[in-house]
């Protein structure tokens, strides 16, 4: 009995920081999200709806496209540093790939906005090198420009994680393909990516996760509409102080990564048994 | 008749490391030869390079007058059976077996033929569908021998394809790689660190040391005459005494030591000078006698007195470990002589191994 309330004794501190710091905010944001004036009800759901359907799936296709580059590329730069012959261009991949992890997204977000303006530093390197005149420039500080950012930045986290479960591979695995006459790229992806799949999909689903609440990024680089949902939860607060349409379209953010936690659960349960 | 893969004057290694130095090697058709050695003895990187997988410094690989030095792995005829059998966990045994086939772009109806006979052929008829994870290691094994076979490769390479299996399957294992191999008439090299099973399964051993081959030929000729200290150690003559040897035309003379009277005998094929030599024997080769056993010996038997230091049983015979001074041998004997006891330790001539000592180079061998 003595043991047992020590145990709980033992556990209790980090329980009440969870329990005062994630789980009642978060249980408060839900409430607020159904709180219509003194009553509870949809109306918030309805008006986020109503107002911002159209950020909703610029956001899901936004970040799915990201995803979706991030995991090529990831795929493409692990597979190199695995399979390179080339043993100094290997080490050069290797140092340069990781640096844009340690840049903020906000830092990330101001220079591509620089970059990739209409005027921007892209634009005149183009021009200047003739293969655009300045009327055919166009600006990339919509849509492509949060997809490049999200990618230019995230991709080093998972490429990482992939790299990383590719370099723990039994080598002989890849060997054996190769003395039956496999090429490179039927290795990458007949043999090395199906089975570092499962450090593939927590790496994307933790990006996933990641981008969906990155609020530099939109604000920097496209404030107009459509944007996406975060830049929408902080409008609600800061000009409108509507603390339900923001809760909700919270609740809404939460059950889109809620459904890619679920395919992330699901996988695991699958690799187990 | 020139040999069907032959390896000449080439030189591997790893960085500034050199591994195998002007190593010269032939292998005739349908020849089954163990490529024998203590660990970083260069037995696998020998195969890996015949293998295509490492490059030499110098030198060639030659098949069949094809030279292969340049080529890449798969296009040499060869194919490779890796120590930890390197399946494709993602991948099902009819999969895994049937890759190489795929590569070759053959067709569905070609390949599942082939997939089948083979699992046949292996005694894996009904696993086609599962996953290597759901196969015991034997099985895997067999996977991998399988895919290897698949392709109908020239020469068969083995990087101790049976080091991961427990003893007793080990022991089957052996025979059924050894019957396919004559079957199918293919040339094997096999690397082990294990010198029963090269007896067990080659035609041919080699035996490699520090990236030099010390001897070559077949189990019996390096395990009756083995051509150096090394090659005498490696195949269990373990006993070392030091004696004084001198040599008067075709007989040999071993000088009395404090444990030894003075004995002559034909040298009989050893290459031997007068001067200190390094002796070497089999614990089961020599005979353990009572002192006061007055059997007459049979002319050229070494005697040796010693006292028992301990005794034990490791089965099918008695394991004596015997003094004599600062040495301490190991002799069998059918039945247990007592702890304490003094004892005639009778080695026959023919089992008596002597090697003129090189300058500096007892030490490094006498391990």
């Amino acid at each position: 009995m003595q043991t047992r309330f020590l145990a709980l004794l033992l556990v209790l501190p980090a329980l009440i920081v969870i329990v005062l710091f994630f789980i009642v905010p978060l249980f408060a944001s839900i409430l607020g999200a159904f709180e219509v004036g003194d009553s509870f009800g949809l109306g918030n759901f309805s008006k986020s709806f109503d107002l911002y359907s159209r950020d909703m799936i610029f956001t899901v296709v936004i970040v799915s496209i990201s995803t979706v580059l991030i995991g090529l590329l990831s795929i493409a730069i692990g597979g190199y540093l695995t399979l390179g012959e080339n043993p100094r261009s290997v080490a050069i991949l290797r140092w340069l790939y990781r640096w844009p992890m340690f840049i903020p997204f906000i830092v990330v977000g101001q220079v591509l906005r620089t970059f990739l303006a209409k005027n921007g530093l892209m634009n005149n390197i183009l021009v200047s090198l003739g293969i655009l005149t300045p009327l055919q420039t166009t600006g990339f500080l919509d849509w492509r420009g949060i997809v490049i950012a999200f990618v230019w930045k995230q991709t080093p986290f998972v490429t990482l994680l992939v790299a990383g479960a590719m370099a723990s591979l039994d080598r002989s695995t890849i060997e054996a393909a190769r003395n039956l006459g496999a090429s490179r790229l039927r290795i990458l992806i007949e043999i090395v990516v199906p089975q570092i799949s499962g450090t593939l999909l927590v790496g994307l689903i933790l990006s996933f996760v990641t981008m969906m609440s990155v609020l530099s990024v939109p604000l920097m680089i496209n404030a107009q509409s459509p944007t996406m949902l975060t830049a929408d939860i902080a409008f609600r607060i800061n000009a409108h102080g509507d603390y339900g349409v923001a809760n909700a379209l919270g609740v809404i953010s939460l059950l889109l990564t809620a459904g890619v936690a679920l395919i992330y659960l699901r996988q695991t349960m699958k690799d187990r048994l | 008749m020139r040999p069907f893969l032959s390896v000449e004057t080439m030189s591997v290694g790893y960085g500034t490391t050199t591994v195998l130095d002007k190593l010269d090697l032939g292998i005739h058709k349908g020849e089954f030869v163990a490529l024998l050695g203590s660990s970083g003895c260069g037995k696998t990187t020998l195969l890996r390079t015949i293998a295509g997988f490492t490059k030499p410094y110098s030198g060639s690989i030659r098949v069949a007058d094809r030279d292969v030095t340049q080529m890449p792995p798969d296009k040499r005829g060869m194919a490779l059976v890796f120590q930890s059998y390197a399946l494709w966990p993602h991948m099902t045994v009819a999969q895994n077996i049937g890759y190489g086939l795929k590569l070759q772009r053959q067709s569905r109806e070609n390949i599942d033929a082939r997939v089948n006979e083979m699992q046949n052929l292996l005694g894996l008829a009904g696993l086609g569908d599962r996953k290597p994870g759901q196969l015991s290691g034997g099985q895997r094994q067999r996977v991998a021998l399988g895919r290897a076979l698949a392709i109908d490769p020239e020469i068969l390479l083995l990087d101790e394809p049976l080091s991961n299996l427990d003893a007793r399957i080990r022991l089957t294992v052996r025979h059924e790689i050894r019957s396919l191999q004559k079957r199918l008439g293919i040339t094997a090299i096999h690397v082990t660190h294990d010198r029963e099973e090269a007896m067990v399964m080659a035609d041919r051993i080699i035996i490699m040391n520090a990236g030099r081959i010390e001897q070559e030929g077949s189990p019996e000729d390096v395990y009756n005459k083995p051509a150096s200290p090394f090659v005498a150690a490696f195949m269990g003559a373990e006993n070392l005494l030091s004696m004084q040897a001198r040599v008067h035309g075709e007989q040999v003379e071993l000088m009395e030591g404090s444990f030894n009277p003075s004995i002559v005998t034909a040298l009989a094929g050893r290459t031997l000078a007068t001067g200190p030599i390094e002796l070497r024997f089999r614990a089961e080769a020599a005979r353990l006698a009572r002192s006061e056993d007055k059997t007459v010996l049979q002319p050229g038997t070494l005697e040796l007195r010693g006292q028992v230091t301990s005794v034990s049983y490791p089965g099918g015979h008695w394991r004596h470990a015997i003094r004599l001074g600062e040495n301490e041998i190991l002799v069998d004997a059918d039945t247990p002589f007592n702890q304490g006891e003094t004892v005639r330790v009778c080695i026959p001539a023919k089992s008596l191994f002597m090697f003129n000592l090189v300058e500096g180079l007892a030490d490094a061998r006498s391990d």
